[in-house]
């Protein structure tokens, strides 16, 4: 059965006969619509939202606050607390799955008459599945950044512990593989190590790097390149002398009997939990199998209670899991390298008060990073930092999408940020997209009156001289939202019919869309 | 443009403040933590000083030493000094010849005559020093010195109404009967641009904007003549935040208002100062009219500073510097320039020497070895520096564009 089942990714890849359909797009939301039940009444915090993010693509969402931005990155993700929140209606096609499939049967919704408030009856053994099966994509296939880093992390877990939780959960199954297989010994890996001897009496970081990927090629395993990087960078001492620690670290490579069976079991938790998975995102696009879902479910949750008295019992899962711990350690520390911190190692040891803002940003980045996601949500990832800082991390997201090719959905209110990172532009207002454009256009042509007041009131570096305008009034209570078009209040061409209805999305241009009675093209159809 | 030849309103000399670090057995004195590192500046009546940098250089220690929230470590802040003292104090400092006077050991390099300068100024200050003024004095200079909040949501108290928020300070200064004070709670609220009836409603019931704007209605209550604006918009959303940029500047011109605009928002700063300072890690490293700063930045840390503002044109290719690192902790500042450990244009001699801020030209000034003191032109400026003469040099900046 193990060996049967296809790996996540795969399962949810979109079937040949649909690529044609689907194109280029990785992420499809259509209609999506969020509501919070509160005391006060039904607040509408997303009212029918539809986009998409191509493969490779940054698209920007932008828009004042409450305007409904996160909820999407929320919605997208299902991370909305709920209760109060609750996804009401829509479709977030994930490369073709839907992630918000069962939507309709999770609950029953009941007005209470004379109030403005709904009695909601949530199913909530319903709730719970649909949520095992987004840990299938959450994490793995899209992954998020949060605004604030600070609160993002928890303070009493090293960064290593977790950033490596993330690592494990997604690509365990690669890590244990590797670990299983790799040796620690012969002839190769003791000219490997000469090799890399012989770089550090270079002092010079690149050979070293290379002479280190070598060893790591010999030896099976790629975080050992890590660790013997580090051991020997420092040039104070003779390399030679630093043989013995290496030998003494690769000796983790070597694995007891006990140990192996470990890994063999952990290995095997894992096929059977990716099995599960594999199961739960067919029935996400096929509606069906729910027997052979059951029937696994129910062996995972006797496989694990077994691990643990198995464990529990001996008393030596500190001893038997060492080689993991450290393997994931050093696997952190590389994730780290690559986010461009200057001392991972020091830094993966430490704990999230002891760095600043824009360190923690990269640990984030680093952990969204590990599981190598499709999709990245990147929620106000900068708002929080200096602009110095912005700069650095805005310049590390450029990076990492032209080397990994993630698409990016970036949520930010700055639409400076949105010119310097972004493809494509959508503008949010009171839970509607209200102008979808490529970046340029949007900046040289911003159609919706809101785009217009946003863009007007940004003080310019490069024209100091121009009048600061501003949007009269503020962000509409979306409980009893405007009537039509939600802008209308606030915008300066308001017509009678603004107030009647919601003006439709019309095309204005290559890719151009926007939602006002001011533009007369035809109406997109998403 | 402001009037250059405004009477100074606020003198800012030599401002220090360390925090120690306790810490040990008995929790003696292990360290400081120098947030402000002597800072000279001046405030003219009506103006707007900007004051940026990083998070943790010091900027909001200032603002808080301007309106003696906190005491300094040493310095002064001479309240509307007259013209014959400002001279005089200028004329002080340039011949104590040190930028760098602190209190502890540097007597070995002052001139011979320096206690008798030390002592006029002593007497200057006691006259004119916010820090040395008690009782009556201080409580008058209290009103006239006012502050408005980064965080709308947690500098009004929840449990007041509006009403009552605004009025409070005019109720400890003992202004007019209640009835008047509520009175002028109205106007007040009307020049922020809020309505009447939102005197009956709790700081809860409004956006961050409103928020804010009750704030500024506050801090304008007893009629003040300077207000620190600690980062009063970047809690804010951009279309708002030009809302309350355009009040107050409405109610600078009406009022006659001087603000110390705290920000580490370049774009910010530039919309709404007359003249900017930079600081970094509690040191001032440039100080310029805005037009002149924003043509010409000199010093490398402003020049990345502005490369690293993102501006709204996607069709804009800049040449990005992007700085290193973070910044260095001002307990254990770096040794010679303070920016050395991140600076693109770094010299050997920037680790060892410490930069004095030099005139480069009237009214610019700049803290770094990348431009030697020794030129000609600054020879010549220094007597007409605190005259009119600065109203000519800034005309030569391009605003065309």
């Amino acid at each position: 059965m193990a060996e049967a089942a296809p790996p996540v990714t795969e399962a949810i890849a979109v079937p040949a006969g649909e690529t044609d359909r689907i194109g280029n797009v990785i992420l499809d939301v259509r209609n999506l619509r969020t509501y919070f039940f509160t005391y006060d009444g039904v607040v509408k915090a997303l009212d029918g939202v539809s986009f998409n993010v191509r493969r490779g693509e940054t698209v920007g969402l932008v828009g004042e606050t409450g305007c409904g931005k996160s909820v999407t990155a929320f919605s997208i993700t299902k991370l909305i607390a709920d209760p109060p929140g609750r996804i009401m209606d829509g479709m977030v096609l994930f490369k073709g799955a839907n992630l918000l499939w069962g939507l309709e049967r999770e609950a029953r919704f009941k007005p209470i008459p004379k109030t403005n408030r709904v009695k909601v009856r949530r199913y909530y053994r319903r709730i719970r599945q649909a949520q095992e099966r987004m840990t299938a994509v959450r994490g793995g296939g899209v992954s998020m950044i949060f605004q604030e880093p600070q609160s993002a992390l928890n303070p009493i877990f090293s960064i290593s512990d977790q950033v490596g939780e993330a690592l494990l959960l997604h690509r365990g199954g690669e890590i244990l593989d590797a670990m299983l297989k790799a040796r620690s010994g012969g002839p190769a890996v003791d000219a490997a190590i000469r090799e890399v001897v012989k770089a550090a009496r270079a002092n010079h970081s690149e050979t070293l790097h290379a002479a280190t990927a070598k060893l790591a090629e010999a030896v099976g395993l790629p975080s050992i390149a890590t660790q013997a990087y580090y051991l020997f960078r420092p040039s104070w001492s003779d390399p030679e002398s630093r043989v013995p620690e290496l030998r003494r670290a690769l000796r983790r490579v070597r694995l007891s009997g006990l140990q192996k069976s470990y890994l063999r079991r952990e290995r095997k938790m894992l096929d059977l939990t990716q099995n599960l998975r594999t199961v739960y995102l067919q029935e996400m696009r096929q509606g069906k199998d729910l027997a052979s879902l059951r029937r696994a479910a129910s062996r995972h949750r006797s496989f694990l209670k077994l691990r643990t008295f198995h464990f529990g019992l001996w008393g030596i899962r500190g001893s038997v899991k060492k080689p993991l711990t450290q393997e994931v350690f050093w696997r952190t520390v590389a994730l780290l390298e690559g986010v461009r911190i200057a001392n991972p190692v020091q830094v993966a040891r430490g704990y999230p008060h002891e760095l600043s803002g824009g360190m923690l940003q990269r640990v984030m980045i680093a952990m969204a990073l590990s599981a190598q996601p499709q999709l990245l949500i990147a929620d106000e990832p900068t708002t929080a930092l200096d602009v110095t800082i912005q700069a650095q991390i805005l310049e590390l997201m450029r990076d990492l999408k032209e080397r990994q090719g993630t698409a990016i959905m970036l949520i930010t209110h700055d639409l400076g940020v949105i010119a310097e990172v972004a493809d494509r532009v959508c503008v949010m207002y009171a839970g509607n997209i209200v102008e979808v454009a490529p970046v340029r256009d949007l900046y040289k042509r911003p159609l919706h009156p809101y785009t217009q007041g946003l863009l007007s009131s940004i003080p310019r570096m490069d024209q100091p001289d121009k009048k600061l305008e501003s949007i009269p009034g503020s962000v509409p209570n979306l409980i009893y939202p405007p009537t039509g078009c939600r802008f209308h209040p606030r915008c300066p061409y308001a017509m009678p019919i603004c107030k009647e209805a919601r003006p439709p999305m019309t095309i204005e241009g290559e890719g151009h869309h926007v939602a006002c009675y001011l533009f007369h093209g035809p109406v997109w159809k998403g | 443009m402001v009037d250059r030849q405004a009477p100074v309103l606020i003198t800012v000399r030599n401002l220090r403040k360390y925090f120690p670090i306790r810490g040990g057995v008995f929790s003696s004195h292990i360290g400081d933590v120098r947030a402000v590192d002597g800072v000279s500046f001046d405030i003219h009546q009506g103006e707007t000083v900007g004051l940026v940098g990083e998070s943790g250089c010091g900027k909001t220690t200032v603002g808080r030493l301007l309106l003696r929230l906190i005491e300094p470590s040493s310095g002064h802040t001479f309240y509307r000094p007259p013209p014959e003292v400002s001279d005089r104090l200028d004329a002080l400092y340039q011949s104590l010849g040190t930028q760098d006077l602190d209190d502890q050991g540097k007597a070995a390099k002052l001139p011979a005559n320096a206690p008798a300068i030390l002592r006029e100024l002593d007497g200057i200050a006691n006259k004119y020093s916010i820090y040395r003024m008690r009782g009556k004095r201080l409580r008058t200079l209290r009103a006239k010195l006012q502050i408005v909040f980064q965080d709308p949501f947690s500098s009004l108290s929840p449990r007041m109404l509006v009403r009552d928020i605004v009025a409070e300070p005019l109720q400890i200064h003992h202004m007019g009967t209640a009835k008047q004070r509520y009175q002028r709670v109205a106007e007040l609220l009307q020049a922020v641009g809020l309505n009447p009836d939102h005197l009956w409603r709790f700081p809860h019931e409004f956006s961050g904007g409103q928020r804010q704007r009750i704030g500024i209605a506050r801090a304008l209550a007893l009629r003040p003549d300077f207000i620190v604006l600690d980062e009063p918009t970047s809690a804010l959303d951009v279309s708002v935040q030009a809302q309350i940029l355009n009040i107050l500047k409405r109610l600078q011109v009406e009022q006659n208002l001087a603000y110390l605009f705290i920000s580490h928002h370049l774009s910010v700063v530039r919309a709404i100062s007359h003249r900017v300072v930079v600081m970094y890690l509690g040191k001032v490293v440039e100080r310029a009219p805005t037009e002149v700063l924003f043509e010409r930045p000199l010093h490398p840390y402003t020049q990345a500073l502005l490369a690293a503002i993102p501006i709204p044109d996607p069709t804009l290719n800049r040449e990005r510097i992007i700085l290193k690192g973070d910044v260095p902790s001002p307990a254990s500042p770096p040794p010679g320039c303070r920016f050395h450990t991140r600076c693109p244009a770094v010299m050997p001699v920037c680790s060892k020497v410490e930069p004095p801020l030099i005139q480069f030209q009237a009214d610019h000034w700049v803290a770094c070895h990348l431009y030697p003191a020794t030129s000609a032109t600054p020879q010549a400026e220094p007597a007409l520096a605190s005259g009119p003469v600065g109203t000519a040099l800034p005309t030569t900046a391009p605003s065309a564009s």
